[in-house]
């Protein structure tokens, strides 16, 4: 019985003093911060994950805009070994809007201090697609991640709701009438019939 | 750097475990008949009660609370498309995560299914297809239609709320003002479109994910709308609750004040308190545990929503774990999946559902073999089902107050510049001033949720006690899979509120 007691301590024990975890940790995200070093302009910053890498990609600044410069800083580490990939990557932009495909490179950048750094400036405003490529043990990799310059603002969820609802009512309000109508045609019928 | 809250002390943790213990083997062995049924009237109340009923007899109070959560909804969504897209700086962020979404579980303990009386998402689509602020409306555009057999369930629910916790936690919506907006926008839609199709509410009822989670909760409130004397709803013929008058519209659940015996699908809408000729419905005090205990029925759609909101609530927890993150990396890496890895979030919440499930299916049918019963599994299943909700509210209110009580400050800042035009990131100094801003001294957070731990067990302890007698009469030992599926279920939620857990913005 002392045994069994001194297993379930040990158990609850063991429960207790597991490292610490964190919460909502999800890749992907976009996150916002300040730097420690003032010098250095607020920052976006998302991870991801692709293959056997960790990439955490970095804009600076937080918000660009046009015609102002700006900078990207990707860092790509071995998942297994946390070693930083030391090869070269190719940066290149494409506007994100629809009927839009061309493809323009940025530049391909060596790895600096473990960073690999791109410079930009966009002559206009809107949502771009930055892409970095590169290949590890004879593979491709493939990274897009969104851009958007200039005023983030959009009007489109509320466009799309406002006329999905109007549409939907007015396609009932359409049904409804038919209905009343047959109703009273039907009404109609019966009295002269009576 | 990621700012971290502090998790629970080990020897709070210690605490609650022999707490929760002696708890459960006070429950299982120490006799005791069905709760009670004293129930403090608010209608009889001294100085109040009076005026208090008569402010809930007229639609006043209940139409300002939708106009002013209406223009609260609209800010959101003005917010959230046309502000910054730092979280921690736009009110749709805020508003929608750290303050109502906590706020919202907590005040179902107090306030019951309030929220869905007021609820903006309901009032945009009564207005839009009744075509009234308030009470009886003879146009609309709405074609009344019965919902379909296969939709009168709460499995379109459960389903958006698996979705929900999918935008969560695997898309990481809170994180996101303008798809926090769009989402709020879309269920404004789904509402409109199901009011439009639909007779009464079968959006609140059927469909919506909060609706529906209010309503599992809400068997576990302080409140309940019921009426004063149940011998005049005994002797009425009328039933206005039920059917409505000239002015108020019929209860839009099709429930019948005097066969009332559980929350769940009432939606506080009102309309049976205004509608009463007698004045005879209110809102009274109760024990929290007799509906969950005693009156609610089982049933198997409702039995499964149960589970899945423990599940979803325990998968909160399970996501912090170191073990998730490396399990999380090593499919991604098997399966080829890259970005978000959302394939490989969605494969682990299915089985994180899929787990819970098979856990409970297993305790529900070893208590079966082991009393020699030949019921139907279904049944009992359905019973004890009941369990997966004290666990699951205690462990949700836990989380949640943490969140709240931590997160909450800097609101006043926010309801000056909501859009967050012009702002900066948090810097590490203001990150720091909210960590120790709490609404509550960090030893009280620390002892509610300690006590809501232990009450969930209590509950759920009593819940095995008293379900028994409907399903496996006489049923002593052969009870114990239930009880370790609560005891293992309840561990978990102490150790993972031991852990320290990130800002949410």
């Amino acid at each position: 019985m002392q045994k069994i007691r001194l297993l379930l301590l040990l158990a609850l024990v063991q429960v207790c003093i597991v490292p610490p975890a964190f919460a909502h940790h999800v890749l992907g995200r976009p996150s916002y911060s300040l730097s420690e070093d003032s010098n250095t302009p607020p920052s976006m910053q998302v991870e991801t994950q692709i293959g056997k890498f960790f990439v955490t990609y970095m804009v600076f600044p937080a918000f660009p805009r046009a015609n102002e410069p700006g900078r990207v800083n990707l860092y790509a580490t071995r998942i297994d070994s946390g070693e930083p990939y030391a090869g070269q990557v190719t940066f290149s932009v494409k506007d994100d809007s629809w009927f839009s495909s061309d493809e323009e490179i940025l530049g391909t950048q060596p790895i600096d201090a473990g960073v690999f750094r791109q410079g930009f400036q966009f002559n206009k405003d809107g949502d771009y697609i930055i892409t970095a490529r590169f290949e590890a043990d004879g593979e491709p990799y493939v990274i897009d991640f969104p851009l958007t310059i200039g005023d983030t603002a959009s009007a489109t969820p509320i466009t799309v709701s406002v006329i999905v609802i109007v549409l939907f009512l007015a396609g009932i309000n359409v049904i409804k009438r038919k209905q009343l109508l047959r109703a009273k045609i039907r009404a109609d019928r019966t009295d002269k019939h009576a | 750097m990621t700012m971290t809250h502090p998790g629970l002390p080990i020897t709070w943790a210690l605490g609650i475990v022999i707490t929760m213990l002696l708890t459960g083997l006070g429950v299982m062995l120490i006799h005791r008949e069905t709760p009670h049924n004293r129930v403090i009237r608010l209608a009889h109340l001294p100085l109040i009660g009076i005026p208090l009923q008569r402010l809930l007899q007229r639609p006043w109070l209940q139409l300002g609370l939708k106009i002013f959560l209406v223009a609260v909804f609209l800010l959101i969504i003005a917010a959230g498309l046309y502000g910054t897209p730092m979280a921690e700086r736009n009110f749709a962020t805020v508003m929608t995560w750290n303050i109502w979404w906590a706020a919202l579980i907590i005040s179902i303990f107090f306030l019951g299914t309030t929220w869905c009386g007021v609820c903006p998402w309901d009032t945009l689509a009564s207005w839009l297809v009744r075509h009234r602020l308030w009470g009886r409306s003879t146009s609309g555009l709405s074609l009344n239609l019965k919902t379909p057999k296969v939709l009168r369930n709460l499995w379109p629910a459960l389903l958006l709320l698996i979705i929900l916790t999918w935008l969560e936690l695997g898309v990481g919506i809170t994180t996101n003002p303008k798809a926090t907006a769009s989402l709020a926008l879309l269920i404004v839609v789904l509402a409109v479109i199901s009011a439009a199709l639909y007779e009464d509410k079968a959006f609140c009822r059927f469909f919506c994910p909060v609706g529906r989670t209010v309503g599992a909760y809400s068997q576990l409130s302080l409140i309940e709308l019921r009426p004063i004397e149940p011998d005049i709803c005994a002797r009425c013929n009328t039933l206005e609750c039920y059917r409505g008058n000239k002015k108020i519209a019929p209860c839009p659940m099709h429930l019948v004040m005097g066969r009332l015996t559980q929350n769940t699908y009432c939606t506080a809408c009102g309309n049976c308190l205004q509608s009463c000729p007698e004045q005879n419905i209110h809102w009274q005090i109760r024990s929290p545990s007799r509906e969950v205990i005693r009156d609610a029925r089982p049933r198997w759609d409702e039995a499964w929503f149960m589970l899945g909101l423990l599940a979803l609530t325990s998968f909160h927890g399970i996501t912090m774990l170191p073990a998730w993150e490396s399990l999380m990396t090593g499919l991604a890496q098997q399966i080829g999946d890259s970005g978000n890895r959302l394939i490989s979030f969605s494969l682990g919440l299915g089985l994180n559902l899929a787990v819970l499930a098979a856990l409970f299916a297993l305790a529900v049918k070893l208590t079966q073999w082991l009393s020699g019963n030949r019921q139907d599994f279904r049944q009992i299943f359905s019973a004890f089902s009941f369990v997966a909700l004290p666990l699951a509210f205690a462990y949700h209110l836990a989380h949640n107050l943490n969140h709240l009580v931590r997160e909450s400050s800097g609101l006043t800042t926010l309801m000056i510049n909501p859009l967050g035009n012009d702002t900066q990131p948090l810097s590490m100094m203001e990150k720091h001033m909210g960590h120790l801003q709490m609404l509550i001294s960090q030893d009280s957070l620390i002892f509610l949720q300690a006590l809501l731990m232990v009450f969930g067990f209590w509950i759920a302890m009593r819940i095995i006690r008293h379900r028994r007698n409907g399903v496996l009469p006489g049923a002593t030992w052969s009870l114990l899979p239930m009880v370790f599926f609560a005891v293992l279920i309840n561990l978990f939620h102490v150790w993972i509120l031991m852990q320290p857990m990130v800002m949410r913005l």
